[in-house]
């Protein structure tokens, strides 16, 4: 029973891209607001009725624009978990779940699912404001469930509530999971969130479906420039792909980053996609820098050095302290002035100052190269969160 | 106290609230919904009876539904209908000035429910008629319950419109407002004021029911009791 999405809508709002969930997988729409993550989400609970679209689970076909097929909302089978619940106000919880549910032993039925996501036989009794919001959460998720969906489908469900509440319930979806067969889609804006829970990712922005794939498999290889500023891909910088000539090693070609005495040819990984001359983006995560000073702060951090890594002069130009972690913005001084960010964690941080000059390991294996498309809409580099390196104490 | 006057403005009340009620429902819940360009014109139309004068009101409808206008004539010829200067006439009427005062209140009452409740019950596999029985109408009870009120005691109390529409004819058109009208015309202070004291304590009773029963529904909504 897999599900496949594909969208090509120009108006009234712009949707366009494909999906495909399979059975028991958790996939996450993420992207920023406005991205058209719900919209996808409607369209698949027949909510709304896109332009060019195709939808199937398994063996039934709810959409297809045309063939002129919309098999209405009551007749599709998904559960759908809303972002603000969407109860019943006038309604006992207990008949909040049983809403979908027809026959006699609707109510015991009602009562066995409120049981699995641990509501009480007294909580069962009261309406939704008598609730607290991880018990509405709950509520909602056993009336989603209920009705044994084709496919379920999940709104922004842990928006509202509190870190403690937020954490139980990520818990108790991993619970059900397990006894869930069906496709799974996660709208989210949280991508820490997003990466904890889904098997899978969607890449969305302006409507659009830029990629999508494991989790790990986008923050590597980001399909461009969008997807790595999404994603949280701080470090993005722009250079030309010269390709492979008789100096660079197998494999390898040469990316040519800045221009003048400052520029730098690095040989980098040839995947053979990207014409030679072409304008790229480059990033590199933050589990491929290396501060290479901090080990000499610390001998029992042994942070290996990469084999085919880089190593640059950089000058520590900001030192924010943020709760457990502290953001550092390095200037390159070897190199093109561009500026890396990390973030750090452990007490090695604590003797640097700003204006230390420190030297920097840049691992080329994990560099990766898109094509920069004319047109194509991009956020300022400093808009993203920083790259994230984790150094043990 | 003229008794004849009273069981007839109630008479009057009660076919007015029959008849407006179910068409009320539809076009409250079509325009809380619909994306219709010309929405505020309708919505207009259905105010005019609250901001015109009643003698107004009262005018174009003796002019339009009277002898000599086009529809008077064919009902005359039709079916033998006159629909000026009888019972028949001041339901037409009744129904026409009450409009705002039956639409308004279950308008807002229906706009009030937040759209993701309707289209739960849909992905819930509800039926149109099963959202309206177990979402829509108890959310808007209070609305609804307000509008049957407010038409309810504004009928027993509207002068103007009937009295143009309607004359003054006992046991036919004259309601207690035109009659307490008549006693004050004939000096008769006890029996108008004996007539007005009634209709302001009916007025006062239902309206303050009506609140009453609003805020309980309300207010066990808000609690999370289940009753």
């Amino acid at each position: 029973m897999t599900l496949e999405l594909a969208i090509d809508q120009g108006q009234p709002m712009r949707l366009a891209g494909s999906l495909r969930c399979e059975p028991g997988q958790l996939v996450a729409l993420v992207g920023p607001s406005g991205a058209g993550k719900t919209s996808l989400l409607r369209a698949v609970a027949g909510l709304m009725r896109p332009q060019n679209t195709r939808i199937r689970v398994g063996d039934s076909l709810w959409c297809d624009s045309t063939a002129g097929v919309f098999v209405p909302p009551q007749s599709r089978r998904v559960g759908l978990v809303f972002q603000d619940y969407a109860l019943m106000p006038h309604m006992s919880a207990l008949h909040n779940v049983a809403l979908p549910l027809r026959g006699p032993q609707r109510l015991a039925q009602a009562q066995s699912m409120l049981e699995r996501v641990g509501l009480t036989r007294e909580q069962m009794q009261r309406r939704p404001a008598g609730l607290s919001g991880g018990q509405q959460q709950r509520v909602a998720l056993a009336r989603a469930l209920v009705r044994e969906p084709q496919a379920l489908l999940l709104d922004e469900p842990f928006s509202a509530v509190d870190q403690m509440t937020r954490q139980q319930l990520y818990g108790l979806l991993a619970e059900l999971r397990e006894h869930i067969a069906v496709p799974m889609l996660l709208v989210t804006h949280d991508l820490h969130e997003a990466r904890l829970l889904a098997d899978e990712l969607v890449v969305m922005a302006e409507g659009v479906v830029f990629q999508q794939g494991r989790a790990d498999t986008i923050h590597r290889t980001p399909r461009n420039a969008r997807v790595a500023d999404i994603v949280g891909l701080a470090n993005r910088f722009d250079g030309v792909w010269e390709g492979p000539d008789a100096s660079s090693m197998a494999g390898t070609g040469w990316l040519r980053w800045g221009s003048g005495p400052h520029g730098l040819r690095l040989p980098v990984r040839d995947k053979g996609r990207i014409d030679v001359g072409q304008r790229v983006s480059w990033v590199v995560p933050g589990e491929g820098l290396h501060l290479c000073s901090l080990d000499a702060i610390s001998a029992e951090s042994q942070t290996r050095p990469p084999k085919n890594g880089l190593q640059l002069n950089v000058c520590l130009s900001e030192l924010r302290h943020l709760g457990e972690v502290w953001l550092l913005h390095l200037r390159c001084e070897t190199g093109p002035p561009v500026v890396f960010r990390l973030m750090l964690t452990g007490p090695q941080v604590l003797p640097l100052q700003t204006g230390q000059s420190l030297r920097l390991c840049l691992d080329l294996d994990m560099v990766h190269i898109m094509p920069v498309r004319t047109g194509a809409g991009t956020a300022l580099p400093g808009q993203a969160e920083p790259a994230h390196l984790a150094l043990s104490g | 106290m003229d008794w004849q006057a009273l069981v007839l403005s109630v008479e009057l009340a009660a076919v007015t609230l029959l008849v407006l009620l179910l068409p009320s429902l539809l076009v409250a819940r079509w325009m809380a919904r619909t994306a219709w360009r010309h929405k505020a014109w309708l919505e207009a139309a259905i105010l005019m009876p609250l901001v015109l004068p009643p003698t107004v009101l009262g005018y174009y409808l003796l002019v339009s539904l009277g002898g000599n206008s086009w529809i008077g004539q064919w009902l005359q010829a039709q079916w033998d209908l006159s629909l000026t200067f009888n019972f028949l006439g001041l339901v037409v009427a009744s129904v026409v000035f009450n409009l705002p005062f039956m639409v308004q209140p279950m308008l807002r009452a229906y706009e009030a429910i937040p759209r993701q409740l309707l289209e739960a019950g849909l992905v819930n596999g509800l039926r149109t008629i099963e959202i309206f029985w177990r979402i829509e109408l108890p959310l808007i009870w209070p609305g609804v319950l307000s509008a049957l009120v407010i038409t309810f005691v504004h009928t027993l109390g509207e002068f103007g419109v009937v009295l143009m529409v309607g004359g003054n004819i006992p046991g036919e058109t004259k309601t207690i407002a035109i009659a307490i009208y008549d006693r004050v015309q004939a000096f008769d202070l006890a029996g108008a004021h004996l007539m007005s004291l009634t209709l302001v304590v009916v007025s006062m009773v239902a309206v303050a029911a009506s609140l009453l029963a609003s805020r309980r529904l309300s207010h066990a909504q808000r609690a999370g009791v289940h009753t």
